[in-house]
């Protein structure tokens, strides 16, 4: 086994480890941690596929502000009994069932994808990636800053309190 | 070597863990928190067919930046109507969620 397959595989069983607690914890909060890891494992995918910028990007947004805002609001609903609560419902197996099937397809289904042995050496896409959001992609990027307004107003609404 | 079937391979896994989750957790933030999973995993395929099929373009990486701030404005709703719900109801548990019902 060569070097970089031995990293992948280190990398995936730590992620798969990470996002397995995730879905199954009885604690929130210890599940929120842990999403906040697996996100990392992901930025690293992402730097071994050769998206620097993406990785940089994906550590800011989600670690430093997705995770932060999720652990917030994990904080202010907790409350002590909800720690030994069980937290999975009735229908945890079918629920089981129907992940593993769908998994095991897209497994079956991806196993035989042939992929290029060359490829070309990685380099830096910061600034091809900054022509292409302003040049090419410039009427999605414009509109998602007005997703992100929209939001901005959506979540001030719903979030003030009611003077009654 | 790491070939495009190894990332699929991965984010199908990381993507049926979030099914799971989605699906037998309940409380509400741990469903959002699977959501954030099942997004991670498609945004590792589109990374991965980016840099195995067509790495003379950027693409991919740049539908991925999108796809995180749309990721990000979605957990910033979802999480205002989660403390809304909370305020008004104090229970987060989705299978007890039935306002509109009776």
């Amino acid at each position: 086994m060569t070097l970089p397959l031995g990293i992948f595989y280190a990398l995936s069983a730590l992620m798969i480890g990470f996002s397995l607690v995730v879905v199954t914890s009885r604690n929130l909060f210890r599940g929120a941690m842990c999403l906040t890891a697996s996100m990392g494992f992901v930025a690293a995918f992402f730097a071994l596929l050769g998206g620097d910028f993406l990785a940089a990007s994906q550590l800011l947004i989600y670690v430093g502000g997705v995770m932060v805002l999720i652990l917030f609001v994990v904080m202010f609903v907790q409350t002590p009994d909800l720690f030994r609560a069980r937290q999975t419902s009735v229908r945890w197996i079918p629920a089981l069932l129907l992940a593993g099937g769908v998994g095991a397809l897209f497994i079956r289904a991806f196993c035989h994808i042939e992929s290029p042995t060359e490829l070309p050496v990685l380099q830096p896409t910061s600034t091809a990636l900054g022509h292409l959001l302003l040049g090419d992609m410039a009427v999605p990027f414009e509109v998602i800053s007005l997703v992100l307004l929209a939001a901005l107003v959506g979540a001030l609404v719903f979030g003030l309190e009611r003077e009654s | 070597m790491i070939t495009l079937a190894h990332m699929l391979c991965l984010s199908a896994i990381l993507f049926s863990i979030g099914i799971y989750g989605v699906l037998a957790r309940k409380s509400l933030i741990a469903i959002l928190m699977s959501v954030e999973l099942m997004f991670n995993a498609a945004n590792i395929n589109l990374v991965a067919f980016n840099r195995f099929l067509y790495p003379d373009s950027l693409w991919g990486q740049g539908l991925v930046l999108l796809v995180i701030t749309v990721a990000a404005a979605e957990a910033v709703v979802g999480l205002a109507l989660v403390i809304a719900i909370y305020r008004n109801t104090k229970n987060l548990n989705a299978d007890d969620l039935h306002l509109l019902h009776d």
